[in-house]
């Protein structure tokens, strides 16, 4: 579905990813996890075709990233905690921006949008403006509009970010659901590794370089962390509530783990 | 006394250029009030100041010298700020002061320092010939059209750039596009009704309308309304009252957008 190989990203000079190599393939759902700045958003742009690789490549099904975009085949969403509260549409619109490069008419189209905005359980918002939503609905509302395209495969770049931790579980658990119902590919960049890691296939670690790349338990040792986290597995960002992580943890880092 | 109006050919043509000047103008509005260009069109009317006089002392059409300067500068701006992410604001800031600054030298170096210049820059709605009218309804036409095929489209792409991109929809084009289709509007409306105006039909409309109306659809409806009811108001007051018919138009838009505004304050309208 994916291909990464010997992806290496210079801006401005720097080393943002250096040699990557990726294989995700169809159906699987796969979490980007690293520190800030480790270049999780670059790698997402990178397979969307906004950054170039200064040197591999990236194909999705064989293609490159901005001809495969063409087809409307990939649902994105962005890394941004809210849009701009005085766009003046309404929920139902920006579902159905999805549908715009789509023929049919408006009629029809409006009532797929109706059926999705079910889908992601916001049914009742339609008419309300996008702005006013909040960070977590306006999140499900952009979800549908990714997933109204029937995508093959969808990138999210910290979908959580302004979610509450139990409307966080709830995503992660919708996200499952539309993956096994859909068969889409699923890529999301996360930072709370420990509640993720319940929802995903693979885990792929990145600092710069891929540091891991495998399922979830095995993520979980300690020389995996330490090498991307270096000896400061205090940059694991984890919210009260999660528990997860010990299941995973060794005993002598959870105690290092900022709770 | 109203009857009077249509039987007088240079209010009829200002009725009629004024109307259709209205729909496009309050088309255009939206687009600025949704991507907040609001100083686009000014920035764009000032730097055509070095494009028409390029014009007037080449001996060349001054719409025409002053339309492709205005789209380059618009292209340019809109270049410089999706590249740089410099926010169009800024570099229109640049490129303004650079043009006019650019237009006043030119200037200065001819001696028959020609007076229409300056009507050029304020314009007067009671000259607009039939000629004047043919060439903006077929401008209309077309960005008329352009915004049929494409509305969805351009507010995918004013709504948010990448995802318009990452759903197969070429932005960059509709971007460039838009942005020329605003830098011919706002020459072409400077020669009739003159810089001022020119701007507040391009902003006024879009800016009142969602004082009252928050959902994209009844702003676009109410602007247009809006529209042609102030230039045709404007005009009949001026005409009866012996007033300047630009500025009574632009009187008659802010009272308008002040009073939806109070209204608004007064009823907690929650848009
Ligand atoms: N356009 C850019 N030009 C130069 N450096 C950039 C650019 N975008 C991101 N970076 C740098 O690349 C690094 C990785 O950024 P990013 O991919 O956003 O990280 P993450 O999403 O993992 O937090 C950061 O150090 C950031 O400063
Ligand atoms: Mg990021």
């Amino acid at each position: 579905m994916v291909d990464i190989r010997s992806l290496s990203v210079i801006l401005e000079n720097k080393i943002i990813l250096e040699d990557i190599n990726l294989k995700i393939d169809k159906g699987e759902i796969v979490a980007i996890v690293g520190p800030n700045g480790s270049g999780k958003t670059t790698l997402i742009k990178t397979i969307l075709g906004f950054l170039k690789p200064s040197s591999g490549i990236v194909h999705i099904n064989g293609k490159l990233p901005r001809d495969y975009i063409k087809d409307g085949k990939l649902g994105y969403l962005p890394q941004k905690s809210s849009f701009d509260a005085k766009f003046p549409v309404r929920a139902l619109d920006v579902i159905m921006f999805g549908l715009v490069n789509k023929k049919g008419r408006k009629k029809d189209k409006e009532k797929v949008a109706r059926e999705y905005i079910e889908y992601v359980g916001m049914g009742g918002f339609e008419e309300y403006p996008f702005g006013k939503l909040s960070g977590g609905q306006q999140q499900r509302i952009m979800i549908a509009r990714a997933l109204i395209s029937r995508p093959d495969i969808l990138l999210l770049d910290e979908p959580s970010t302004g979610v509450d931790v139990v409307a966080q579980e709830n995503f992660y658990e919708f996200l499952k659901k539309i993956n096994q119902e859909n068969k889409i590919t699923i890529v999301m960049v996360s930072h709370d590794v420990g509640v993720v890691a319940n929802y995903v296939h693979k885990v792929a670690g990145l600092n710069r370089r891929l540091h891991f790349f495998g399922r979830p338990r095995e993520f979980f040792q300690t020389k995996v962390l330490e090498s991307l986290y270096g000896l400061d597995v205090n940059l694991l960002i984890h919210s009260p509530e999660c528990v997860t992580c010990q299941h995973f943890m060794p005993d002598k880092l959870v105690e290092g783990v900022k709770h | 006394m109203i009857l009077d109006i249509f039987t007088v050919d240079f209010l009829r043509n200002a009725l009629v250029g004024g109307v259709i000047l209205a729909i496009v103008l309050s088309v255009l509005s939206l687009f600025i009030y949704m991507k907040s260009w609001s100083f686009i069109n000014i920035g764009i009317s000032h730097a055509a100041f070095g494009g028409l006089a390029i014009g007037y002392l080449a001996g060349i059409s001054p719409s025409l010298s002053g339309s492709i300067f205005a789209v380059i500068v618009g292209l340019i701006i809109g270049y410089l700020s999706r590249t740089n992410k410099l926010h169009e604001d800024l570099s229109i800031g640049i490129l303004l002061s650079l043009s006019m600054a650019l237009g006043v030298v030119l200037i200065s170096f001819s001696n028959n320092y020609n007076s229409d210049l300056f009507a050029f820059l304020f314009g007067n709605i009671l000259t607009i010939t039939t000629e004047d009218i043919v060439l903006l309804g077929i401008f209309t036409l077309f960005t008329l059209v352009f915004f049929y095929m494409f509305f969805d489209k351009i507010l995918y792409c004013c709504f948010d750039d990448e995802l318009a991109k990452v759903s197969g929809i070429n932005s960059e084009l509709l971007y460039y596009s838009l942005l020329s289709t605003v830098a011919i509007a706002t020459v072409l409306s400077i020669k009739l009704v003159g810089s001022i105006l020119s701007s507040a039909m391009m902003i006024l409309p879009a800016a009142t309308a969602s004082q009252i109306f928050w959902h994209y659809r009844k702003i676009l409806i109410s602007s247009l309304l809006i529209s042609i009811l102030t230039v045709v108001l404007g005009i009949v007051i001026s005409f009866e009252f012996n007033l300047p018919s630009g500025s009574t138009i632009v009187i008659v838009y802010s009272l308008i957008f002040f009073i939806l505004a109070i209204t608004k304050r007064i009823l907690r309208l929650d848009v």
